[in-house]
């Protein structure tokens, strides 16, 4: 509901729950229109959208509906009577197959399917009657747009415990600004030390990126870093230490002294 | 313990010395998760409570781990609050929180990035992927945190000596599921190491023919705009 897309395609009718414009934004609202439109025409599979709140919905319905629930999957198919997907596990290192017993919910890792164009027509309309939930929303705060630049960025020069001062990390800035891409950085960056707002974390707990160039700048490639860049296109990396994980993912490394390396590139992209 | 779990069992205990009462930890799983518990305890709970299940438990069947859960929180009596991570960080399918405030019939906040208590209403700060949403119950409720909530505190050995005589109560799964748990819907078919081809080609010598190399290589692959 939250994220339509084309991950239901061929698995039949497409349903459309009508619940108001403020059921999209509250998951207890989704999930108890969801439920209710779910009881009355009884689908094989609810697909979501597996944004954090469409995450929320799915288990939610699931647990409401006692159905299983695929979470974060991706190459879905039905198989019999149940459904199989893949889902990233450990940190995008494994990939697990998992299977369900149809009927059930399922949330649909983003970005894995084409988005369903929209005002699209011929949808089936349920409506659903009035919804009551517990939680209420007292404000919306909208988060600096840098995660929506880090998500459309085709560079990303990502810094991370290798700079050793707040000051240092303009050598970063300086990169971004003349590859003409976006800043972004290691979890410790931005949660250990504060140097950066956590908008720019890259990994498993922040955005995932799949910029064309991916560059790591003093970053030692720990699991829940790579699960957030796996997709880029090309991935290089500065690092001192040569035997860095993160040399390990990616396509070009440089083994220096980020101090040097970075004004050294700068140079050349001036020259 | 998860790394992600060390954040909730630290943000219930900054709650209690916030204010008063007490921290239960609860786990599901095959009885060597006691030793689990014990490190929570050493953290500052109180008590803790290991749901034990015979067989090695399937990582995807959050809706049975949910169902214990919820059986064994019921089962300890009245609380304020349930606090859990978002996810594990090993399969990090983030369903148990949910899962689990469903079957406890509690309103829900969850990716949550800061906690306020005042009276009987509770305030947070939910983050999402574009947005925070300030968000407001009343008690009971289940939180889940992220793990920007907080720093966890790491125990001393007098806390991990003294958090040995903290009870821990040990429940047999099968004894609280008394033929209504849920069926087991989703298994777990297979797992196989994800293909990373990487070019893995390594620069080392002067920062200068370094950085001329890995130009004219990020160059031929098209991926600079300049």
């Amino acid at each position: 509901m939250t994220e339509r897309s084309r991950a239901s395609q061929g698995a039949g009718k497409d349903l459309l729950v009508d619940g108001g414009a403020e059921v999209v934004e509250d998951p207890d609202l989704t999930v108890e229109a969801l439920a209710r439109a779910a009881a009355k025409k009884r689908p094989s599979a609810i697909l979501v959208g597996a944004t954090r709140t469409g995450r929320i919905v799915a288990a939610r319905l699931a647990a409401k509906l006692r159905l299983g629930c695929l979470s974060d999957v991706y190459r879905l198919k039905v198989q019999g009577s149940s459904i199989l997907g893949e889902r990233d596990v450990f940190a995008g290192k494994v990939v697990a197959q998992v299977k369900a017993d149809l009927p059930c919910v399922a949330s649909v890792k983003v970005g894995t399917y084409p988005k369903m164009s929209e005002g699209r027509t011929g949808l089936e309309v349920e409506e659903v009657g009035s919804l009551q939930g517990g939680v209420r929303l007292v404000e919306t705060l909208e988060k600096r747009a840098a995660t929506t630049d880090l998500r459309s960025a085709s560079v990303i020069v990502s810094a991370g415990r290798g700079f050793r001062t707040k000051e240092d990390l303009s050598l970063a800035e300086d990169l971004a600004r003349a590859l003409g891409g976006a800043l972004g950085c290691s979890r410790p960056l931005s949660s250990d030390y504060g140097w950066l707002p956590e908008e720019l974390h890259i990994g498993l707990t922040g955005v995932t990126v799949r910029p064309s160039l991916y560059l790591a700048l003093g970053i030692s490639g720990q699991l829940q870093h790579i699960a957030g860049i796996k997709e880029s296109k090309v991935i290089a990396a500065v690092n001192t230490d040569k035997d860095a994980p993160i040399f390990q993912v990616a396509d070009y490394g440089i083994v220096g002294d980020l101090y040097q390396v970075v004004p050294a590139i700068l140079e050349i992209l001036k020259s | 313990m998860s790394t992600f779990d060390k954040n909730a069992v630290e943000e219930s205990i900054r709650l209690k010395e916030a204010s008063s009462g007490s921290v239960t930890v609860f786990t599901v799983g095959r009885s060597d998760a006691k030793k689990t518990v014990k490190e929570a305890l050493a953290m500052g709970g109180d008590r803790g409570c290991l749901v034990i299940i015979a067989a090695e438990p399937d990582p995807h069947d959050s809706l049975t781990t949910a169902y214990l859960l919820a059986r064994a929180i019921e089962r300890a009596g009245p609380f304020d609050l349930v606090l859990c991570a978002e996810g594990s960080s090993d399969i990090y399918a983030g369903q148990v929180p949910p899962m689990l405030s469903e079957w406890l019939a509690l309103p829900f906040l969850g990716y949550v990035r800061k906690v306020e208590i005042e009276g009987r209403v509770i305030r947070c700060e939910q983050t999402l992927e574009e947005k925070v949403r300030v968000l407001e119950a009343e008690l009971p409720a289940l939180v889940s945190v992220v793990s920007e909530i907080n720093e966890p505190r790491y125990p001393t050995l007098l806390q991990i000596m003294q958090a040995s005589k903290k009870p821990i109560e040990e429940l047999r799964s099968e004894l609280l599921v008394d033929g209504r748990g849920p069926p087991r819907l989703v298994t777990t078919v297979g797992m196989t190491a994800h293909a990373m081809s990487r070019k893995r080609v390594i620069f080392e010598g002067s920062a200068e023919a370094t950085s001329r190399k890995l130009v004219e290589a990020l160059r031929s692959e098209g991926v600079l705009k300049r």
